[in-house]
């Protein structure tokens, strides 16, 4: 090996060789992407390590530093200072085009304030709102009404009000839980009647959809911040961030069986921003 | 009540070895649930499935539920206090059979086994119903994710059909039931399609990585590519 300093590197070439002629191989008979993966790593490997073999072994091995001056001498030095300060001179002469430009740039500014009236309608009203009406048939995501008898006990099922399926603000988990296991304030647990319960699925702390339900403890999840509420006790958060209750979305059980709202929810749906 | 149900399980100890060679090493269908259920149910479940401390009633939760814990391995459990989890069925398919009819005859109620046929559901169907009730829990690729408080919705690997339409029926544990009136017959067979299509969809990169898509894989090539990168620059370079 030491008196043949190329082996290593004739060695680490026809490795990469091999690899390649390899990798070509595995391609022609149908690929198989680990091996393929392998001989790759093998032959840029290879490749890699005869240069700097190459380098290491056969090349001169000599530091050279290329020399450079940067400094101006001292009569440009002096020349570029004594510009300057004429022109700062200049500039303090001038005091009527020096107002002139800063109210040009205060006119600028105040043209920037006007492209706000883009952004769009004011808001009004919409943000407390949904499309929930006293009798609006709750219907699935696909439009359908939806029957009470349709969740069992322990079910979940996501509702919108009629003619808005998919709406972002109106989705409602309907949840049926063991009749009599509610604990509501009187005139909450009108609004859920035989044990079916729907509350807001747009989580009250950023405004994700709380989409898991544990049957067995009665608890919503949401996924994003794992913000817990307790369906029992009128969708209190029990752990997480979200610090509000999801609100309630009253209903009934018409004479047709469907599940119709009394009214839009219990308070304005998703983060508290009336509270900023 | 759970000193009596062991001193129950314990006195059935040796009828069982009792009756099992006479009936020439089998145990007859007919008995086999009652002398099953007291040796492996009873201690939690109460003699005649009417629950106790350790375990819940067993009257009347139909014979999907029972397949369903059964053949799944989740029971019976070793330590009453653990959350069941996917094992290998400590009972052969015939006991099965037999326990499951054992239980529903102590009562009335429940869920049926599901009959499900993926041949008959269509693919895109399955995917809307899985999008809709089970990717919350269960993930995108069917590979189970954690639920919160401890517990987790398990991977939907290593289920048969018949199980994952009765997880979908019953809703164990911590899931919720999916009965007809939210997915029906038709829905389920598609659903049922789409989990098995899922699981057999091809990883042209060799490895899933868990199938949760560019989180893991950009750890992986950041962390070992660019960390082996590193190593070599070190080796190889020169410090002046």
């Amino acid at each position: 090996m030491r008196n043949r300093p190329e082996a290593p590197v004739a060695l680490a070439l026809i490795c990469t060789i091999l690899a390649g002629l390899g990798l070509a191989v595995v391609y022609w008979l149908g690929g198989q992407p680990q091996i393929e993966g392998a001989l790759l790593a093998v032959a840029l490997g290879g490749l890699g390590a005869a240069l700097i073999l190459w380098e290491r072994r056969l090349m001169p091995q000599e530091q050279v530093e290329e020399e450079r001056e940067i400094a101006s001498s001292a009569e440009e030095r002096a020349a570029a200072q004594a510009a300057l300060e004429r022109g700062g001179e200049e500039f303090g002469r001038r005091r009527f085009l020096a107002r002139l430009l800063g109210a040009a740039a205060a006119a600028l500014g105040l043209a920037a304030l006007f492209p706000i009236r883009s952004l769009g309608r004011a808001p009004g009203l919409s943000l407390f709102r949904t499309a929930w009406r006293p009798g609006t048939i709750a219907v699935d995501e696909n439009g359908v009404p939806v029957g009470a008898e349709q969740i069992a006990v322990g079910s979940v099922l996501t509702v919108f009000p009629q003619g808005h399926p998919g709406s972002a603000d109106g989705q409602a988990l309907l949840i049926r839980v063991e009749d009599g296991a509610l604990r509501l304030p009187p005139d909450r647990l009108a609004g859920a009647p035989e044990g079916l319960v729907a509350y807001s699925k747009v989580c009250t702390h950023a405004g994700c959809p709380v989409g898991l339900y544990r049957a067995q403890t009665h608890q919503l999840l949401c996924p994003c911040h794992q913000s817990t509420f307790d369906v029992l006790s009128g969708a209190q958060p029990t752990f997480g961030p979200a610090s509000r209750p999801l609100p309630q979305l009253p209903i009934e059980i018409g004479s047709d069986g469907l599940v119709r709202a009394r009214g839009d929810f219990t308070e304005p749906v998703g983060p508290g921003f009336w509270e900023l | 009540m759970r000193r009596l149900g062991a001193l129950l399980v314990l006195s059935a100890v040796p009828t069982l070895l009792i009756v099992g060679p006479r009936a020439g090493g089998q145990i007859s269908a007919a008995n086999a649930g009652p002398e099953l259920f007291a040796t492996g149910c009873a201690s939690c479940h109460g003699v005649t499935g009417e629950g106790t401390a350790n375990g819940p009633p067993l009257v009347g939760v139909g014979p999907a539920s029972v397949d369903f814990m059964l053949s799944t391995g989740r029971m019976p459990l070793a330590d009453p206090t653990q959350q069941p989890t996917r094992q290998s069925p400590k009972y052969t398919g015939d006991q099965i059979d037999a326990l499951v009819a054992y239980v529903t005859s102590l009562g009335p109620g429940g869920e049926p086994i599901p009959v499900v046929d993926p041949e008959a559901g269509e693919l895109m169907e399955g995917r809307d119903v899985y999008s809709f009730g089970c990717l919350a829990c269960h993930g995108a690729g069917g590979q189970g994710a954690s639920v919160g408080g401890g517990q987790l919705a398990p991977t939907l690997d290593r289920a048969t059909p018949e199980q994952v339409a009765e997880a979908v029926r019953i809703g164990p544990g911590a899931m919720p039931p999916f009965t007809e009136g939210l997915i029906d017959q038709q829905e389920l067979d598609s659903l049922v399609r789409y989990v098995f299509e899922l699981r057999e969809a091809p990883d042209p990169g060799g490895f899933d990585l868990g199938r949760v898509g560019p989180v893991t894989e950009g750890f992986v090539a950041w962390v070992l590519g660019l960390g082996i990168l590193l190593l070599v620059i070190r080796l190889t370079g020169t410090r002046t």
